[in-house]
């Protein structure tokens, strides 16, 4: 698991009790059950990496739990989400500061939340918090070119690959199902589903390569996160 | 041009900017002035009274004032916005400053997909895919296509449009598609100029109550956005976009105005305008762009029994190539006014082509520097009015434009 650089583990009491018992799971899980590297490769139809893209990992023999909530931010610098892409366990809060000198509105009408924070600079919000797995996809109804998504994720394992289109994480020997999400992809994310089987040995990798063409990259002048395909 | 406007207190205007003035002071503001610098062996121009196509005649050689604008834009609450653009030409306006557009918006939020947003106000149609830069100028070239030149010479939208849109590519899926429709009044004498001269190809847009003609001739320029027969106009649209590659847009627009009808006192006839508009526009990621648009309709007035009809046609086909702040344009622009007398083709008062290339530098959002060259070739039987011969005629002209902005809507 590689949560993102802008995610906080939450200060409560509940939270450091949760985080505590993720860590010991961890420390079971890597030092008891030993585990192994795992590697996933992204790779557009024509072959070339794709980074950007979310990767979640299911346990299918019941190893690994659900990741512990997170504390995350999502700020607003330049007209642009920051970071643009959040992956987030169920029962995570995100704070959405607006740092530009223009106000701003954020929107989601995603079945996985609905939710509006009305015109605003700041942080006159207290976070919201997202309880049900799936994509939410927020804009500002002022500035039609903002664009970010959060993936709320009941995996205990996810993170995005690099600019290589791979991400490589510490994973327990076991059973998984690996799924691929990317906010340009047009294959339908469940035809891309595999099994992996994290058995003897120190490493484990899986190459996913997309079937349909990515929908195209916006126009405009500053790429999003998951623009460089 | 030779036609009539009534003489309209500037105090709307005055009164208008001295509210955006003040307003402006917590609002998105925007002040730019663009000068010009060109030579032109055309006639002389419409816009002056003559049976010229260009904005600037072969008079008018030198250096000449562009456009003085300001505009600012204001959110009223969560919901609301409203927008004034006013602007100075430099030529004989009336008023010495002017209002282009001036509108209320009502945008809510997006629910399941659907955004809805409501106009009010004066304001241009969604028929132009190449005057997508603030104060409805175009990227691409000073001068713009013979179409959408007629849109900023005669329509303006004085009323309420509504749009609801689909947000598609916000749903997962490849389109957004959205309808407009809108109705509206004080457009009456819209199709005035198509028949008294036709086509033209500049990028002098008409003021809401200002008049455009030679000096001293403000009694002989029509006032054009004025109501007369109390009826209102339609208009309804769809667009629909594949992502930001690909715009295509249709409208059909009926002023529905009683081409029998006169205002007594200004001397001028509702003319009844009617036209179907179409357009595409392509980007690709290598910077290349592709416009086309095409308008077809016509315009009449009926005195006693006799109907008098122009119908009118138009395309144009523009490609353009960025190289990061550098843009290459050319245009290809085709036209043709018909007149007909109670429904018999008579004869073709203007018939022509242009071709246009422009090279604009923007170094930032404060500058931008444009070279454009202009040739247009028309038959015009206007020209016999001013005792010249209505045959082809090529009129040309090079223009340097140099503009600066200024304010925090450029950020």
């Amino acid at each position: 698991m590689r949560p993102s650089a802008r995610q906080e583990p939450e200060k409560t009491r509940a939270g450091r009790i949760t985080t505590l018992l993720g860590a010991m799971l961890c420390l079971v899980r890597t030092v008891g059950i030993s585990a192994a590297t795992v590697s996933v490769t992204v790779q557009g139809t024509d072959g070339h990496p794709v980074p950007g893209a979310v990767i979640t990992v299911y346990s299918l023999l019941g190893e690994g739990h659900p990741s512990a909530p997170v504390h995350a931010v999502m700020d607003q610098v330049n007209r642009a989400f920051a970071p643009d892409l959040l992956v987030i366990p169920v029962g995570s809060s995100v704070e959405f500061p607006n740092s530009d000198s223009v106000s701003h509105q954020i929107y989601s009408f995603s079945p996985a939340k609905r939710f509006q924070l009305p015109l605003y600079r700041g942080k006159p919000y207290p976070p919201e918090r997202f309880e049900q797995a799936g994509v939410v996809t927020l804009g500002c109804n002022i500035h039609d070119e903002m664009l970010a998504y959060l993936v709320v994720t009941d995996a205990p394992f996810f993170g995005r690959t690099d600019v290589a289109g791979t991400w490589t994480t510490e994973i327990p020997r076991g059973k998984y199902r690996v799924a691929v999400w990317h906010p340009r992809m047009r294959d339908d994310s469940t035809e891309l589903d595999r099994e992996l089987t994290v058995g003897e040995g120190d490493r484990a990798s899986l190459t996913l390569r997309l079937a349909k063409p990515l929908r195209p990259a916006p126009l405009g002048e500053r790429p999003h996160s998951w623009d460089a395909y | 041009m030779g036609l009539r406007r009534r003489p309209v207190t500037r105090c709307g205007a005055v009164l208008l900017l001295t509210c955006a003035t003040t307003v402006a002071c917590a609002a998105d503001w925007e002040l730019d002035l663009d000068l010009r610098l060109l030579t032109s062996d055309g006639q002389k121009s419409a816009l002056d009274g003559g049976p010229g196509a260009l904005r600037f005649g072969e008079a008018d050689s030198g250096l000449q004032p562009g456009r003085l604008r300001f505009a600012f834009t204001q959110a009223l609450g969560e919901l609301w916005a409203v927008h004034v653009d006013a602007s100075s030409w430099g030529d004989h306006e009336k008023n010495p400053i002017d209002l282009t557009e001036a509108f209320l918006q009502y945008r809510p939020y997006p629910f399941d997909g659907l955004r809805a947003r409501v106009k009010a106000g004066a304001f241009y149609a969604p028929i132009s895919l190449e005057n997508r830069a603030a104060g409805w100028e175009s990227p691409y070239t000073l001068s713009a296509s013979a179409i959408n030149s007629w849109v900023a010479e005669e329509l303006r939208t004085v009323g309420v449009e509504g749009q609801l849109e689909w947000l598609g590519t916000r749903l997962g899926h490849d389109f957004d598609l959205s309808l407009t429709g809108a109705v509206f009044g004080w457009n009456d004498p819209a199709g005035t100029i198509m028949a008294e001269h036709g086509f033209m190809l500049d990028d002098r847009q008409s003021t809401l109550f200002g008049r455009v003609g030679p000096p001293g001739a403000t009694s002989q320029a029509p006032q054009l956005f004025h109501e007369i027969d109390g009826r209102p106009g339609v208009y309804a649209g769809v667009e629909a976009r594949y992502y930001d590659r690909i715009v295509v847009r249709a409208l059909r627009y009926d002023n529905r105005a009683d081409p029998s009808a006169v205002d007594a006192t200004l001397q001028e006839f509702a003319w009844l305008t009617r036209f179907n508009s179409a357009g595409v526009r392509y980007e690709g990621a290598s910077g290349w762009t592709a416009i086309s648009q095409w308008l077809d309709g016509e315009t009449y007035i009926q005195p006693g029994a006799t109907r008098l009809g122009w119908p009118f046609d138009a395309k144009f086909l523009l490609l353009s190539r960025r190289f990061g702040a550098h843009t290459l344009s050319a245009r290809y622009d085709r036209f043709q006014v018909r007149f007909e007398s109670n429904g018999a083709n008579d004869s073709t008062p203007q018939d022509g082509h242009a071709w246009t290339v422009a090279y604009a530098f923007t170094p930032s959002a404060r500058w931008r520097f444009t070279l454009e060259w202009v040739s247009v070739a028309s038959a015009s039987s206007t020209r016999q009015s001013y005792g010249l011969p209505p045959g082809m005629l090529t009129e040309r002209k090079l223009e340097l434009a140099v503009r600066c902005a200024l304010g925090p809507a450029l950020e």
